[in-house]
């Protein structure tokens, strides 16, 4: 295990290290992140790496291997365009977690802000609490999973992205909608939930996909694109 | 872009140095510009003015003449002026205690009339320091660490809308409300047009920013009878805009976050204090250790 110091190490110098280690498959700990950003940005396999506290903006962004562990709080464009690899975070997270995601996992154990899943093109994001207002906007393909509710305008301008919500959902945005996700759908995605740790339970199931109104224009649909 | 924040502690305490180490780590977010809006303590027998003058060399003419038009309005120096130490420096940044007496509004009118005059600030308790630079720069020249009081605002500019220098930066004052503050990150895009509806009740403005727009126009709402977060909820739905704003008053501090929910705000608190600015690692310079966070969503208001 090897041991690196946000409080004595630029940004640029740790991050060196860091993925220099990482793809030893070194096991790293970094220690005093203080909520800096760009943190563990474009990782390699098959390491690992532990932040001992919060972390700021695009923390594990274009990584394409590897697992990382956040103990505390990520800001905003936590996993950002990821190829692949695993990050989880103990806390909640700020706007954007997994945005542009390409595939991996992000695993947020709290609450996500507004935009979670923001044009995800891949991958699934877990969230083991509420996403914020907007999430999963013009999302394109993937998996967003919410444990808990789901503010105002979820799936808004969706593409081919589905999002998973278990509590409630308190606005569609423009063009989404609601169906019963089937048995295998639920199936699948409980044994994600299973797989990253999270408590299963019975929940309503409810899967936000495009109403494909936005797909095509359509002038009889005129109303649609006036709401945009 | 833009950082602000703010701090509100329970005792009198070093608002001054915590707001400069929570500008200095929002330093990436704009260095066009860096301000403080510091609330000290009350003090009903004097009003404190923050003013600028642009010719240093001119300064004593200058003050006797700011000094007229005072006395005109009805004022009078309780103390001596003062001002920074840098006398290297073209501009002065100076400092009046003067009579509660005073016509705010008429002495502000007439000073700027003078020329090469601005007006940060007017207040029993609130001084506005700004000037162009980074939080390290703006606070060396100006002394803003060892200032003490209950609250206070912070912001650094990156500048999106309007001019690059000491007048357009933040935080605004209210003019010609006393001891009301804001700082601001976003943009408001129907600003002109309430900014002319205020012109018409006869309010001025003292630079071209959407920002000091929004001051006037929560505290004109709460001069004709909201409340404090009755009149901060108002402007989510009257301005137009991306924004997340922090605005001071006396009291304390009210924040009010748009429809879109883009610009971010974090606060934390503890028994002595509550911080809030725009990232977390400014609130991490107050709060060094891990601590719960929280974050708003879209359409919050907040009252500290």
């Amino acid at each position: 295990m090897v041991t690196l110091d946000v409080d004595v190490l630029s940004p640029r110098a740790l991050n060196e290290k860091l993925r220099a280690l990482m793809a030893q498959g070194e096991e790293v700990v970094v220690e005093n992140p203080r909520s800096r950003h760009n943190l563990g940005v474009a990782l390699p396999g098959p390491g690992h790496v532990t932040f001992k506290g919060s972390v700021g903006y695009y923390c594990g962004g274009l990584s394409s291997g590897g697992t990382a562990v956040v103990e505390g709080n990520a800001g905003w464009g936590i996993g950002e365009s990821m190829a692949s690899g695993f990050i989880r975070v103990r806390g909640s997270v700020g706007q954007s977690v997994g945005a542009s995601l390409r595939g991996g996992t992000v695993v947020v154990e709290g609450d996500a802000g507004p935009r979670a899943g923001v044009a995800q093109k891949g991958g699934v994001v877990v969230v083991g609490g509420s996403i914020g207002f907007l999430s999963g906007f013009m999302a394109q393909r993937g998996k967003l999973i919410a444990l808990g509710d789901a503010a105002d305008g979820v799936g808004d301008s969706l593409y081919e992205g589905n999002i998973f919500v278990g509590g409630n959902i308190h606005g569609l945005g423009i063009d989404a909608v609601i169906i019963k996700p089937t048995a295998e759908e639920i199936d699948e995605i409980e044994s994600i939930i299973a797989e990253v740790g999270m408590r299963l339970e019975i929940r309503d199931w409810k899967k936000v996909v495009a109403g494909r109104k936005l797909w095509y224009f359509d002038k009889r649909e005129g109303q649609t694109w006036l709401k945009v | 872009m833009c950082g602000i924040g703010g701090v509100k502690l329970t005792q009198p305490g070093p608002i001054g140095e915590e707001l400069v180490q929570m500008m200095s780590a929002l330093r990436h977010r704009g260095t066009d510009s860096t301000g403080f809006a510091l609330y000290g303590p009350w003090r009903d027998d004097r009003l404190i003015a923050r003013l600028r003058v642009d010719n240093r060399e001119r300064l004593q003419s200058k003050l006797k003449e700011i000094e007229a038009e005072l006395q005109n309005a009805g004022g009078a120096f309780v103390t001596p002026p003062t001002w920074d130490k840098a006398d290297n420096a073209k501009d002065a940044f100076v400092r009046l205690e003067v009579a509660p007496t005073t016509d705010v509004e008429r002495v502000t009118t007439a000073w700027i009339a003078l020329g090469g005059v601005e007006a940060h600030s007017f207040g029993h308790s609130l001084e506005i320091v700004k000037d162009v630079g980074d939080a390290q720069t703006v606070a060396a020249r100006h002394g803003i660490r060892s200032f003490t009081g209950t609250h206070g605002l912070g912001h650094c500019r990156l500048a999106t809308e309007t001019e690059v220098d000491v007048a357009h930066g933040h935080p605004f004052w209210a003019r010609p409300f006393p001891d009301v503050s804001i700082v601001h990150n976003g943009q408001i895009t129907n600003y002109y047009k309430s900014r002319r509806l205020l012109e018409q009740d006869g309010y001025q403005f003292s630079s071209d920013n959407d920002s000091e727009l929004i001051s006037v126009f929560i505290a004109d709402q709460m001069k004709h009878g909201k409340s404090f977060e009755e009149a901060l909820r108002y402007s989510i739905g009257a301005l137009d805009g991306v924004f997340t704003y922090l605005l001071s008053i006396p009291a304390g501090i009210g924040l009010a976050k748009d429809r879109l929910a883009i610009k971010p705000m974090i606060s934390a608190k503890n028994e002595q204090l509550v911080v809030m600015a725009t990232e977390e690692q400014a609130i991490r310079q107050v709060l060094r250790e891990e601590i719960a966070t929280t974050s708003y969503g879209q359409s919050e208001v907040v009252i500290w």
